[in-house]
């Protein structure tokens, strides 16, 4: 389709100034975690930093245990997702390649689950948790975030290994391969890509809770994540603005990051069993 | 002995392994959500407050249900939660899709506009909660002074005292948080649809509103259907955004069923009328998605 040039100049005139107030927010962000607390608290407001206070990173890092928030997040991610793996793969494997009787009403219950509020699950949860004293532990966040994750990771995968011929398997096992090791020795290679892309959509998922986090960890300072971390500056510093923001930006970036890498595979994660 | 696993190429094959593959996650789910599941419905006909395993059962009522219905709060939460839905969803989609139509243009830079114009996806929620209540800020907050400077209002607003207000302040960060998922689902519809299909329409004489409303529209029926069910999905049950902003206030105005049960169980402990307001909130998203996928299954043809 040709365009004149008004065309395509209005087009990026366009674009420029949805992105410009969609992606405010996160411009500001970054303009308040740099401004001095004066320029905080002056209007009108400035919306460049005169001096950037790149002090203020170091700041909240050291006097904050955001560096601890931030490790105790990437623990609980890394143990949901982990744990998430290994089921993952197996079921939607067998989704994929088996015809297992009860398999698709199973597949469709684990779709159902996306369903589940997350404050209902939490109630029963936590007496499960508090009886087998794992309340305050890093390892009721694996479990849980696990419930969140599971859904997703298993028809994610299904749709990879779907998309993997069935022919690869066939050969392995002409050539001596068992089913498993069919499996792990060319299935898995051939899929790394799908591997990883859903491994990582799965860690955002856990990056990103919160309300488990605060039910579970409350009372355990030593173990809060960083959402759950952040939200109690929010509440104590009313008014150091630029602190907050600066945590802000140390929980967020990583995830940003991830996304970046993440975008092309997106789709397949949020659509996952979508679809029928 | 692999010469019986051939059969594996066969679609109709049904065979140990695959139970066995399966066995993990069956196991794990089962402990983690559908136990669970069966603790919570359990504890909702119990008058109970801190929910333990060992304590013995307490009996069998429907208290919590007849409380529940009988409650204005509860009526009130349905109701802010139904605005909710219906504000930021609409709103959702009326930004996701314009923003999806505008970066599926051919232009220069079109990958990095694309990253770009759904960036807001990779913020956390709780850091969307913190970048909006700063912006919305009563003292110091840039709306205030936009607001002024517009002429819109003549003093500062405080927005977390101003049930309407806040409000507002709510569903803005939601639409915020939740219009990148719109556009990258749209896109990726649109990205499905050929170019012929385009070109064929303008030989036969189709202005730029006849493609989209005849072809695009269409086209993206089934992929809007299920954005539509999972954007709603997403705020009937959020807890994050709503708590850490408002808290449900003020006066409940932000109070959304997920909020309600929350507090019921964690703030006042009441487990088993928590666990009550729980199962009717998850009746109600089954409900509302299985009524919204068989519109979509109507819309395909």
């Amino acid at each position: 389709m040709q365009r004149t040039t008004l065309q395509t100049l209005s087009l990026y005139a366009g674009l420029a100034v949805v992105c410009g107030v969609l992606l405010f927010p996160i411009y500001w962000l970054f303009v308040t975690a740099l401004s001095t607390l004066a320029e905080i608290r002056q209007l009108p407001p400035s919306f460049w930093p005169a001096d950037p206070q790149w002090s203020t990173f170091a700041k909240v890092a050291t006097e904050r245990p955001i560096l601890l928030w931030l490790w105790n997040s990437t623990l609980a991610a890394l143990g949901s997702v982990a744990l998430s793996m290994v089921v993952s793969v197996f079921a939607g494997y067998s989704l994929s390649r088996f015809s297992v009787k009860g398999g698709r009403s199973l597949g469709l219950f684990i779709l159902t689950a996306k369903m589940l509020p997350a404050t209902l699950l939490v109630i029963p949860l936590f007496g499960i948790f508090r009886s087998m004293g794992l309340i305050g532990s890093l390892w009721s966040l694996v479990l849980a975030h696990a419930t969140l994750i599971i859904p997703f990771t298993t028809w994610m995968l299904k749709g990879y290994f779907d998309t993997i011929p069935r022919e690869l398997e066939q050969a392995a096992m002409v050539d001596g391969c068992s089913p498993l090791g069919a499996l792990f020795r060319v299935v898995l290679p051939v899929a790394t890509p799908g591997l990883a892309a859903t491994a990582l959509y799965a860690f955002v998922l856990s990056w990103a809770d919160y309300a488990y986090a605060r039910t579970f960890l409350t009372n355990a300072q030593g173990s809060w994540t960083a959402n759950l971390g952040i939200t109690t500056m929010k509440g104590e510093y009313v008014t150091d603005w630029n602190e907050i923001s600066a945590a802000a930006v140390f929980v967020s970036v990583p995830i940003i990051l991830i996304y970046l890498f993440l975008e092309r595979y997106l789709v397949g994660g949020l659509t996952a069993g979508a679809e029928k | 002995m692999s010469v019986r696993f051939l059969d594996l190429a066969r679609p109709s094959r049904q065979h140990w392994l695959g139970y066995l593959l399966l066995l993990p996650a069956v196991a794990l789910v089962a402990l983690i959500i559908v136990y669970p599941l069966f603790v919570s419905l359990d504890l909702s006909f119990q008058k109970i407050g801190m929910a333990t395993l060992s304590a013995p059962r307490k009996p069998f009522t429907l208290e919590n249900y007849h409380k529940l219905f009988t409650s204005p709060d509860f009526w009130n939460s349905c109701w802010v939660t139904i605005k909710l839905v219906l504000v930021v969803s609409a709103a959702c989609f009326a930004v996701g899709l314009g923003t999806a139509l505008l970066v599926n243009n051919r232009f220069k830079g079109r990958t990095l506009a694309r990253l770009f114009v759904a960036l807001p996806w990779a913020v956390p929620e709780v850091i969307a909660v913190v970048i909006f209540a700063w912006i919305f800020d009563s003292s110091f907050g840039l709306m205030n002074w936009l607001f002024i400077k517009l002429g819109i209002t003549s003093q500062m607003v405080n927005w977390f005292s101003e049930p309407t207000a806040a409000f507002w302040v709510v569903a803005i960060t939601m639409i915020w948080k939740g219009y990148p998922f719109v556009s990258i689902m749209t896109l990726a519809g649109l990205q499905s649809i050929p170019e012929d299909f385009y070109n064929a329409a303008k030989v036969d004489g189709a202005n730029a509103f006849q493609r989209f409303w005849y072809i695009t529209i269409p086209v993206l029926m089934p992929v809007l259907g299920v954005t539509s069910v999972l954007v709603v999905l997403w705020v009937f049950r959020d807890f994050s955004i709503i708590k850490v902003l408002t808290d449900g206030g003020p006066l409940k105005a932000t109070q959304t069923l997920s909020i309600m049960t929350y507090d019921q169980a964690f703030g006042f402990f009441n487990m088993g009328y928590a666990s009550a307001i729980g199962i009717v909130t998850l009746v109600l998203c089954v409900v509302a998605s299985l009524l919204m996928l068989g519109r979509k299954s109507q819309a395909m043809y």
